[in-house]
């Protein structure tokens, strides 16, 4: 589960070509524009490489911090069948840091330095999970909602023009839908059950609308960097889009159960087909993505706890006279 | 401390200042490339990567993450520095020239003979 | 039904208790690849313990979930071994290497057991068992011919964990009435067949089994005595289902 790859505002959005091999660029999108994929040997822009090997390292680190939050009530789900359908769900989070680490690996990056960079604080991951669960409503909504948001997203790159990602997604993309199915059926079973269910999942609902909100980022500035990355079919659609498409889907079947939305203004606009809603707090996004948020030294203190704590054991098993080689695909 | 919500994190009792030294090189291990057999009869198709220190490790960790949801019945991991791939640069190699009917089926054309052998010998 | 029920609710607990635990490592393994394979067998114990629960309801005890979630620790009948926390690595994969030995051959016992509901689930299972032994043998192997660290790290664990092991053999009042029926041919043949199967792996490992000068089974748990640690995990796995006991969650 995933939103949109953060794009720092401030970087300078000289022309990211400079430099490049005129005639290897032609082919290269020429490629792409056939809608073929590229493949890890491939030449490719070094912006090409830079910006895919952020975005899917962003990805796979969103996806094992995430399983974080969801991973505060696996002991404590209740009964047999959320018990195992969540520890499911988390094992399958942690599958996809899996792909999506081998995948950046494709692009030259190893995994301990991608590692390194995440527990450093150096490189980001989705703003979403420095939020607490701190209800068992809370994994519902986050399992419901925040994995709807990242099917959104994930579908969209999954027809993206780097082939180890697209596969990659298409296997997470299929897990997803079982997430999203078990989601919803948590939050029905909550929203239709007593009294004490229903207003644990309304306030869990209240809780986690301002972070689903900043799930797709901020509104897209238009630059010549944006609409290079999406004719390099890196960047699949604006954020704008995909919340929109988020809202047009999730909205009304939040409404469906009868639970409110924290925002007086959300409303379809008929004539536009658009969603008009209040805009959110961006400086709060800010502050949380930039080590803010309540919950991210705690996340981070957990992976270093978790990598420290399983250095012995990979340490035992290392081949000193292995050298490390770039997986295939 | 880390006052988490988390029980099994509050049990480990962490410290937020917990440095610790950065992930040498291989510490992840080497990568395995998985291929698996749906089912018996077909073909091994690559699935992906894991990485392990061993080949039955490789197996281990390629079942779960490649099989878990039963969809295998055979799986083979090969080291990936044992794999020798072409280069996509020499994909031309793969090219050829059109005029190699002599070894399609859609090459021979005998109707056409047939039919007027039959035509002629009023058959 | 009273010796039968006896044998599935050891069993039971035993399963439910582990498979709890081990899913504490979820997200937090020692690296990617372990972390999903410990994911799935602790599905599969805590999975393999709600068929169990099920054959219990339909002998007329309280349905699975209120079964499993609503007793108070001193009604759990799992041995101590498994209630323990997790500690590091060395002490869980020693424990799944010592519990799933004799949790396969209990298995594979019971798979001709004349009482036919669990001898169907035992051979339903015994794939998923299998891939478990065989994680643990490699796993127990490995480490154990792994650097210094890791040799002496499975030894103390192996040290720590081995009477708490033999303690999964306590034997309950019908033994003799299981073995008359052919239901269950009981602790003892059981604990024998184990100690032929860990042998050769511990040797292969470079470990030691502490000298049986020293065996001391650490007994109880199949009677509800139990250590601090479960009352809290059992506190824990109930805390939600328990706001609203009789409702669907």
């Amino acid at each position: 589960m995933y939103g949109n790859a953060y794009i720092d505002p401030n970087e300078k959005p000289k022309s990211i070509i400079d430099g490049e091999d005129p005639i290897k660029l032609a082919d290269f999108e020429a490629r792409i524009a056939r809608g073929e994929k590229i493949e890890p040997k491939d030449w490719m822009p070094r912006e090409y490489r830079k910006q895919l090997i952020r975005m899917i390292e962003q990805h796979a680190h969103s996806e094992i911090i995430g399983a974080l939050p969801e991973g505060t009530w696996i002991t404590r789900a209740p009964g047999f069948k959320r018990k195992l359908a969540l520890m499911a769900k988390v094992q399958d989070e942690v599958g996809h840091a899996q792909l999506l680490y081998s995948a950046a690996e494709t692009l030259g990056k190893s995994r301990e330095a991608m590692i390194n960079d995440l527990i450093t604080g150096k490189s980001k991951y989705s703003n979403v999970f420095n939020y607490p669960a701190y209800t068992w409503a809370d994994a519902c909504v986050i399992a419901w909602l925040i994995d709807a948001g990242a099917i959104i997203n994930q579908v969209a790159n999954a027809k993206g023009s780097y082939g180890p990602y697209g596969r990659a997604l298409d296997r997470i993309c299929t897990e997803e839908s079982f997430h999203l199915k078990y989601g919803h059926d948590n939050v029905v079973t909550l929203a239709t059950g007593t009294p004490v269910q229903r207003k644990m999942v309304q306030e869990a609902l209240t809780r986690w609308w301002p972070p689903i909100m900043h799930f797709f980022g901020p509104s897209d500035k238009i630059s010549n960097h944006t609409e290079i990355l999406m004719r390099w079919k890196v960047k699949m659609a604006t954020n704008d889009d995909m919340r929109q498409q988020f809202l047009n889907m999730y909205v009304p079947k939040i409404w469906d159960l009868g639970l409110t939305v924290p925002d007086a203004n959300l409303k379809k606009n008929e004539e536009t087909g658009l969603w008009n809603y209040t805009e959110p707090d961006w400086d709060e996004f800010k502050r949380v993505i930039n080590g803010g948020g309540p919950c991210n030294a705690e996340r981070l203190a957990v992976r270093r706890m978790a990598e420290e704590k399983g250095r012995w054991v990979r340490a035992a098993l290392l081949n000193k006279s292995e050298k490390y080689v770039t997986p295939l695909a | 401390m880390i006052q988490s919500l988390d029980p099994r994190i509050a049990r480990e009792k962490i410290n937020e200042e917990n440095n610790i030294a950065p992930l040498t090189e291989m510490d992840n291990w080497e990568t395995y490339e998985v291929f698996h057999q749906k089912k018996r009869g077909d073909q091994h198709i690559h699935v992906g990567i894991v990485h392990a220190p061993n080949p039955e490790m490789a197996f281990l960790f390629g079942k779960e993450q490649y099989g878990r949801r039963g969809i295998s019945v055979n799986m083979w991991v090969v080291k990936t520095s044992n794999v020798f791939a072409s280069d996509y640069d020499d994909s031309d190699i793969f090219d050829t020239v059109p005029e190699k009917q002599y070894r399609e089926a859609g090459g021979y054309k005998v109707m056409s003979k047939i039919n007027k052998y039959k035509k002629e010998n009023t058959l | 039904m009273e010796h039968i029920k006896e044998l599935l609710y050891k069993m039971a607990d035993d399963l439910l208790i582990l498979g709890h635990r081990n899913s504490e490592w979820t997200g937090l393994g020692p690296i990617l690849e372990e972390d999903i394979a410990f994911s799935s067998m602790a599905q599969d114990k805590i999975g393999h313990a709600q068929a169990l629960f099920q054959i219990l309801f339909e002998l007329g005890e309280a349905e699975p979930d209120t079964n499993a979630f609503m007793r108070e620790a001193k009604q759990f009948h799992n041995s101590q071994l498994v209630e323990l926390p997790n500690d590091d690595y060395d002490f869980s994969s020693v424990r799944h290497f010592l519990f799933d030995h004799a949790d396969q051959i209990r298995f594979n016992m019971l798979s001709e057991s004349s009482f036919e509901p669990l001898a169907k689930v035992a051979r339903k299972i015994k794939g998923e068992i299998k891939y478990h032994v065989f994680h643990a043998d490699i796993w127990l192997v490995k480490l154990g011919n792994g650097t210094e660290e890791s040799k002496a790290r499975m030894q103390s664990a192996l040290n720590m964990a081995w009477n708490y092991a033999l303690g999964i053999f306590e034997e309950g009042d019908y033994e003799l009435q299981l073995q008359s029926e052919n239901i269950f041919a009981g602790e003892k043949e059981l604990q024998k067949r184990w100690l032929e199967a860990i042998n050769p792996i511990i040797e292969k490992a470079n470990l030691k089994i502490p000298a049986e000068s020293d065996w001391n089974p650490i007994l109880g748990g199949r009677k509800g005595y139990h250590t601090e640690y479960l009352d809290q995990l059992v506190n824990e796995m109930s805390e939600v289902f328990r706001i609203e006991p009789n409702t669907e969650w």
